[in-house]
């Protein structure tokens, strides 16, 4: 790889300059997380749980406080399918389990029946440019549920029949 | 409707770099008032009625700056004011200066943007914003190691390449298409005297051959951290006559916002399922447009500088704003329709990709634009620019600014 061709750059003289810290203080973050408490019961129990607005009926996944576009609070609770679709996509840089630095997928997740997305993780073994907009996947649950978002270990792909379909018609995805 | 019209008669820069290591904050925004003071000579500073600043909060290290820099920028004993919404700041304040000349409550103001980042530490102004949300993800049980590797992805261009890669998705668009967004804005950028990342000879191959930093954004794609400040004066229509040969009359803005990026608030998830949708754009765009009288955007504006920091964002906003039929951009770029020398120049200063003082940026957008209609920008277009576009794109990912002006003034329905 070669580097770009370098800019025109104006030299500047340089004037006085003083050295200083900013320590950032501690400070108090507010949150209401009782909408949660149901959702995290339910993922102890290997249940994915979706809120919706009665008003909208849009469903939120991870459950939300209030519902944006009527500015009520969210009440019903609905159970969601196991699968999901990838709703957006991108590559992280970061150590794998033997000290390498390599890429790996970060994906924002549409559970099937939501209406919001939601950041997760695919397996390490994945090459991040081999996934695509709206590939199935399914919840890969962790070995013991406690109740916690890690409960939802990762996300595995399943098999998207729509790729068969289209090599059929000659056209590509 | 505005009460009165307020037009733009001047616009100034100081010189952008990397590092201004030759002058403090003060003296880099006075550069840009005498920049902005020489293009209308008749104008002296006692006859600013009001200023009206901003920046990032606390990118340099410094908070509230325009506090101890009042001398610099001739603002003692005068109305003052500090707007700052992150990376709209520069837009905001061009639209808080519009509103304080429509109202009627000053004559001239003076609007001033700029950002000194070589200063201090960008992640300071970041954690103030983003820390308090993440923090909460390990009361929820997200795991460390997990949280680490996916907000490692996040920030200003993780948001990007989301948008990238769904933009791809969408339009077929491909790396190369790009890439080339990036060769146009860095050769106009060589063109304008104030420019950051000024590169003449840069080609399609160089751009690709760089390593990717967040997939499909590549190295060479990215926007530089930039010193620079920019300022500008608003006044309304019968004084500027006087002041300006061809006064630019501003005859719309929107301000809108939308969902926030992926993670929501407090854990809720994101709404925009699809990044690159944009409906705050859209909106935005819609308003600022009906406010100007403007029905066809893409065959009345002339010419538009729209807020891209990634190249994929270009191609993005350029339809979202109506510039372009959805997924028709690359195809644009490719035939040159947006070059210097084509139908609807885009960028022509080099854009955000080339020059990103953050504070200053959405501020250019629009000096920039105005200065194509009056014919004074380095980089002149060779067509005759009567309307004209600046964008801006920031806050939480999601407040987007538009101001539409024209050489002549709103259309007054009966």
């Amino acid at each position: 790889m070669s580097p770009l061709p370098p800019y025109e750059k104006t030299t500047y003289v340089k004037t006085r300059t003083l050295k200083a810290n900013w320590f950032l203080g501690s400070y108090r973050y507010k949150f209401n997380l009782s909408r949660t408490k149901v959702f995290l019961e339910g993922l102890k129990n290997k249940k994915i749980l979706g809120l919706k607005c009665r008003s909208c009926n849009t469903v939120s996944f991870p459950p939300r406080l209030i519902c944006g576009r009527c500015l009520v609070k969210p009440d019903q609770w609905v159970l969601l399918p196991e699968t999901a679709s990838i709703a957006t996509g991108s590559a992280t840089y970061d150590e794998d389990d033997k000290d390498r630095e390599r890429p790996f997928p970060v994906i924002a997740v549409r559970q099937d029946g939501s209406d919001t997305c939601w950041v997760s993780n695919l397996p390490d073994d994945i090459d991040f440019k081999s996934i695509y907009i709206g590939m199935p996947l399914k919840v890969n649950w962790a070995e013991k549920p406690q109740g916690l978002w890690n409960d939802i270990f990762n996300y595995e792909p399943i098999p998207d029949p729509a790729v068969e379909l289209n090599k059929k018609e000659g056209s590509h995805s | 409707m505005a009460k009165v019209q307020p037009a733009i008669v001047g616009v100034g820069y100081c010189g952008h770099a990397a590092k201004r290591s030759d002058v403090n904050m003060g003296e880099m925004v006075n550069e840009a008032i005498n920049d902005c003071l020489k293009s209308v000579p008749s104008l002296e500073w006692k006859n600013i009625d009001c200023v009206i600043n901003g920046n990032m909060p606390a990118f340099e290290g410094a908070n509230m700056p325009e506090l101890w820099m009042t001398d610099h920028i001739a603002a003692k004993n005068k109305p003052f004011m500090r707007v700052t919404t992150g990376g709209t700041t520069g837009g905001s304040i061009m639209i808080a200066a519009y509103y304080a000349v429509a109202s009627g409550m000053y004559d001239t103001v003076l609007a001033l943007a700029f950002e000194q980042q070589s200063c201090g530490n960008t992640t300071v102004g970041l954690a103030s914003v983003a820390l308090g949300e993440f923090s909460i993800f390990p009361d929820l049980g997200y795991d460390y190691d997990k949280l680490r590797r996916n907000m490692g992805a996040g920030a200003a261009i993780g948001i990007a390449s989301y948008q990238g890669m769904n933009y791809m998705r969408r339009s077929g668009a491909t790396e190369e298409d790009l890439a080339r967004v990036v060769v146009q804005n860095r050769r106009n950028a060589a063109k304008t005297w104030w420019a950051h990342l000024k590169m003449p000879t840069i080609t399609i191959e160089d751009v690709l051959d760089t390593p990717y930093i967040s997939y499909p954004l590549r190295y060479g794609m990215v926007c530089p951290a930039t010193d620079g400040a920019v300022a500008a004066i608003i006044t309304t229509e019968e004084k500027a006559k006087d002041f300006a040969d061809i006064p630019v009359y501003i005859n719309g803005v929107g301000s809108y916002s939308n969902e926030t990026a992926i993670v929501g608030i407090d854990c809720g998830g994101a709404g925009q399922v699809d990044p690159c949708e944009q409906l705050g754009a859209v909106k935005s765009a819609e308003v600022a447009y009906g406010q100007a009288g403007i029905s066809f955007p893409n065959k009345e504006i002339d010419y538009a500088e729209v807020y891209s920091p990634f190249p994929n964002q270009e191609l993005q906003w350029v339809e979202r704003v109506g510039l372009f039929e959805p997924n028709t951009a690359p195809e644009a770029y490719k035939n040159g329709v947006t070059a210097w020398n084509g139908e609807l120049p885009v960028n022509c200063s080099g854009g955000v990709n080339s020059t990103n003082a953050i504070g200053a940026s959405a501020m250019e957008r629009p000096t920039e634009a105005a200065l194509q209609i009056m014919g004074k920008a380095s980089n002149q277009v060779p067509k005759t620019v009567h309307t004209s576009l600046g964008h801006g794109w920031g806050g939480a990912i999601s407040l987007i600014t538009h101001v539409v002006m024209a050489d002549e003034p709103q259309r007054k329905f009966k």
